[in-house]
């Protein structure tokens, strides 16, 4: 894309590809990484270590037998109708996945198309929809679009099966206006009504999506001006042509990839267009995002909340906490003490996010996941974390600066101020990463 | 139920919310609980509470003939009166009716009734009737709370549409070690100074000095365990928790919690039983408790279930959704005994009875007459009952 915002990222003096940068990206684009990864792509360079998140092969810790054992793991949670092992089976996939990109876009659609288990009571439709995620996820927005609204999940959660012809519901159509598809003040409330007959009919049969002629309304419509015979199928293309798509495509991804305040609007709006020129391509707008300068300055490293289901599997991650690893059933229920129970977000609206995040309950929940984590056996860990042998396998010594400094590198990728270090000067060892990893700046990435 | 388009608007309100709600810090500085802050403890029964085996009309020759599989023998109820009796699970609230400090409300209920468990249960938190009045509506203890000054306290995941105001703040705990540090230490020292900046680290840094403060405070109110007995279930331990807050001299004016698991279309005695004996444990050890900590009287508990079931039993030995159900208030300030009528068996509307008190009175009755709040958010010819003495 031409571009002032987007240019691509370049080392120099000024953004040297330093281990700082490196963690960056990794916390940003994925979930976290370990000391080794980190270290490969510090040596890697740049462009080998966008390439390879992007193109799914970053996780230097996936088990050979990761794809079977995560089938196992999601349809064991189906035939039990546990949505429970169902959430332990995604934190088991962002934990070890290759493509933790795609992982993180999975989250950013279920945020963005919110669908709540405790509505749609079915842990099958919910893997069906979390799949669809994966499966989707990059590609171009119509073809998540259109899977996404003849999704059951989607259909039950937003009572389409009883939108019929004369008994109109309008819950689906408004959702795709005001949430999924163009944002509030690109409609009318006639567009939602004239949109609910459009998908009349759309409804779910034995768990898959039908479509019943005879309930559909086949009178004439008007959608945004645009007068004829509209079938569902109609609206969604309209839906998607409507310049405003663009726009909240490219404010979600910002949203998901940025920092407080660190995409200029005039940034959004051009990425917008280049989304429009390339026919809605999510895979190309996220090449765009982490190749860019913008995605590399300093004034986006450190400057996001991180979410909660971040920060449970981006700690896990970055402490290398693979075997043993921690019970991703706590995992997900620390999720939840957090603030972001997978599956059940709080409404159709998703998470509010950012600074949301942060409350009493939540800090506190931070703080004891780290302690959880640490210590081992409330995060379902047989055995302690040793912060001194990590230390030790990083190159450095076992004093308590040594394993101050190894673990704000691998947090922060960069050195404790001497303000840090006063801050925590009476702690040592476990207590010393506990409180580390309970810090203010440890909530953000 | 959620409410969702309500909820979407009011998620930026909620997010302002401030993180330590002014009674923690209160009960810090008070020597003790003090007698004149009333408060109101509500248990939710989630799911429709078989009024009919609840509170039985053991004299009345329809009960027998509605309930073939699920009556209750006669002498095994807990008798009221000649012609009401207490389902046998409920002997342990015993020691409440006796002292007369129990009020039973039959026939409670709404005009024209929802049978879905959310609209219903949406009409009790707000007193609306109406859907989209309902939606655009703060609860009615949020209401009375924000007109008259006051907090809540919920012992669960997240606030419920009755508590909810526009200003009143409210802190939701699911278990004392919500809000409980594993290592107070360490998270202190993690904090630092709170910097003058505004910016997002400088944000974080203030949250988290209030994070450490409720967890400071909750420590505190939550450190005194000598309590009585309590049974080792669900609501046992949320009563529990309630009661610790409330002997340390929590400020909160409503304490609001919930008991799940009413909805019993099939095979119900056995949890029904369950189900009430649960509740009836948790209730008697909780008004124990305070009683030995010398402070039940500024206590007073609601319980209530946004419907009554089906008086006829199914196909399946359980009762489907139905209308008007009973309500229990309880505390040394109640005024014990039965309010109210319970509902003819035969006169029925849609096969079901016509409640017989308006739950809004039991509301109005529950914020004018006890915690001395303005009740007039619930309509104006809504007159107390006399349920408090």
């Amino acid at each position: 894309m031409p571009t002032q915002h987007w240019k691509a990222y370049a080392p120099d003096a000024k953004a040297p590809w330093d281990l700082r940068r490196v963690v960056h990206l990794h916390r940003r684009a994925a979930f976290a990484a370990p000391w080794d990864e980190l270290q490969r792509d510090l040596k890697a360079g740049p462009e080998a270590s966008v390439n390879r998140l992007l193109k799914g092969t970053a996780n230097g810790h996936t088990p050979d037998d990761f794809a079977p054992t995560a089938e196992v793991l999601a349809d064991a949670a189906v035939s039990a109708g546990d949505i429970n092992r169902l959430k332990a089976a995604w934190f088991y996939r962002m934990l070890f996945g290759p493509d933790p990109v795609g992982e993180r876009l999975a989250l950013v659609w279920h945020d963005h198309f919110a669908t709540g288990n405790t509505k749609v009571r079915n842990a099958r439709a919910m893997h069906r929809q979390n799949e669809l995620f994966r499966t989707h996820g990059r590609a171009k927005f119509a073809d998540l679009l259109n899977a996404v609204a003849r999704d059951p999940a989607v259909l039950e959660y937003l009572d389409a099966p009883t939108n019929r012809k004369g008994h109109p519901n309008e819950n689906l159509a408004r959702e795709l206006m005001e949430l999924f598809i163009l944002g509030i003040g690109n409609y009318t409330e006639a567009d939602v009504k004239e949109a609910a007959r459009c998908l009349t009919g759309w409804s779910v049969d034995a768990d898959v999506f039908a479509e019943h002629a005879t309930r559909h309304d086949d009178d004439s419509k008007t959608v945004l001006g645009a007068t004829g015979k509209w079938t569902g199928a109609d609206l969604l293309n309209q839906l998607l042509k409507h310049p405003a798509t663009a726009d909240r495509v490219a404010s979600k991804l910002v949203k998901a990839f940025f920092g407080e305040g660190a995409c200029p609007a005039d940034a959004v709006k051009e990425l917008a267009r280049g989304l429009r020129e390339h026919d809605l391509d999510v895979n190309w707008a996220c090449g765009v995002v982490l190749r860019s300068r913008l995605f590399f300055a300093d004034a986006n490293i450190h400057t996001r909340i991180t979410a909660p289901a971040e920060f449970v599997a981006g700690t896990a991650r970055a402490l290398g906490l693979f075997d043993p690893a921690p019970s991703t059933l706590a995992m997900a229920d620390w999720s939840a003490r957090m603030g972001q129970d997978l599956f059940d977000p709080p409404n159709v609206g998703g998470w509010p996010g950012g600074r949301a995040w942060i409350t009493s309950r939540t800090l506190i929940a931070r703080a004891n996941y780290a302690a959880a984590l640490i210590e081992g056996p409330n995060a379902g860990r047989t055995t302690a974390y040793d912060p001194v042998a990590a230390t030790k396998a990083a190159g450095l010594g076992a004093t308590r600066a040594d394993v101050l400094a190894h673990h704000h590198r691998l947090l922060f990728g960069t050195d404790p101020t001497a303000e840090m270090s006063t801050r925590l000067a009476q702690l040592d060892g476990r207590k010393l990463v506990i409180a580390l990893l309970s810090t203010p700046e440890a909530q953000l990435g | 139920m959620l409410t969702r388009r309500s909820l979407l608007k009011s998620a930026p309100l909620l997010a302002l919310a401030p993180t330590v709600p002014a009674f923690l810090a209160k009960t810090a500085r008070a020597a003790g609980p003090k007698p004149e802050t009333r408060a109101l403890v509500v248990v939710q029964l989630d799911g429709g509470n078989d009024a009919l085996n609840a509170v039985v009309p053991f004299a009345d020759p329809e009960y027998a003939k509605l309930r073939t599989k699920l009556r209750h023998d006669t002498k095994r109820l807990v008798k009221l009166n000649d012609s009401l009796g207490l389902h046998p699970a409920l002997k342990p609230l015993d020691k409440l009716w006796d002292g007369g400090h129990l009020a039973v409300v039959p026939g409670i209920g709404y005009p024209n009734p929802n049978r879905s468990h959310f609209q219903s249960m949406a009409t009790w938190h707000t007193a609306r009737f109406e859907e989209e009045e309902i939606r655009a509506s703060y609860g009615w203890l949020g209401r009375a709370l924000d007109a008259g000054g006051g907090e809540s306290c919920v012992v669960a995941g997240d606030a419920p549409q009755a508590v909810r105001g526009r200003r009143a703040a409210t802190i939701a705990l699911t278990r004392a070690d919500d809000l409980l540090l594993a290592d107070p230490a360490a998270a202190k020292a993690a904090v630092g100074r709170t910097p003058q900046a505004d910016d997002l680290l400088a944000f974080v840094q203030r949250q988290a000095v209030s994070a450490n403060t409720s967890a400071e405070k909750i420590a505190e109110l939550t450190r005194d365990r000598s309590d009585a007995a309590y049974p080792a279930t669900a609501l046992g331990q949320k009563l529990q928790l309630v009661a610790r807050l409330l002997k340390s001299g929590s400020a909160a004016r409503v304490h609001y919690t919930s008991q799940s698991g009413y909805d019993t279309h099939a095979q119900q005695e056995n949890a029904h039983s369950i189900l009430l004996s649960e509740f009836a444990e948790a209730l008697s050890a909780f008004f124990a408790d305070l009683t030995a900590a010398r402070c039940a009287d500024r206590v007073a508990l609601l319980a209530f279930s946004e419907f009554g079931r089906t008086i006829k039993e199914n196909g399946s030995a359980g009762t489907d959704h139905g209308t008007a159900g009973c309500a229990f208030l309880a505390g040394p300030g109640v005024k014990g005994g039965i309010h109210g009528t319970a509902p003819s068996l035969t006169d029925l509307v849609a096969g079901e009875p016509k409640m017989t008190t308006d739950f809004r009175r039991v509301y109005a009755a529950t914020l004018a007459n006890w915690l001395g709040l303005p009740a007039e958010g619930l309509g104006a010819s809504i007159a107390p009952v006399t349920l408090f003495r």
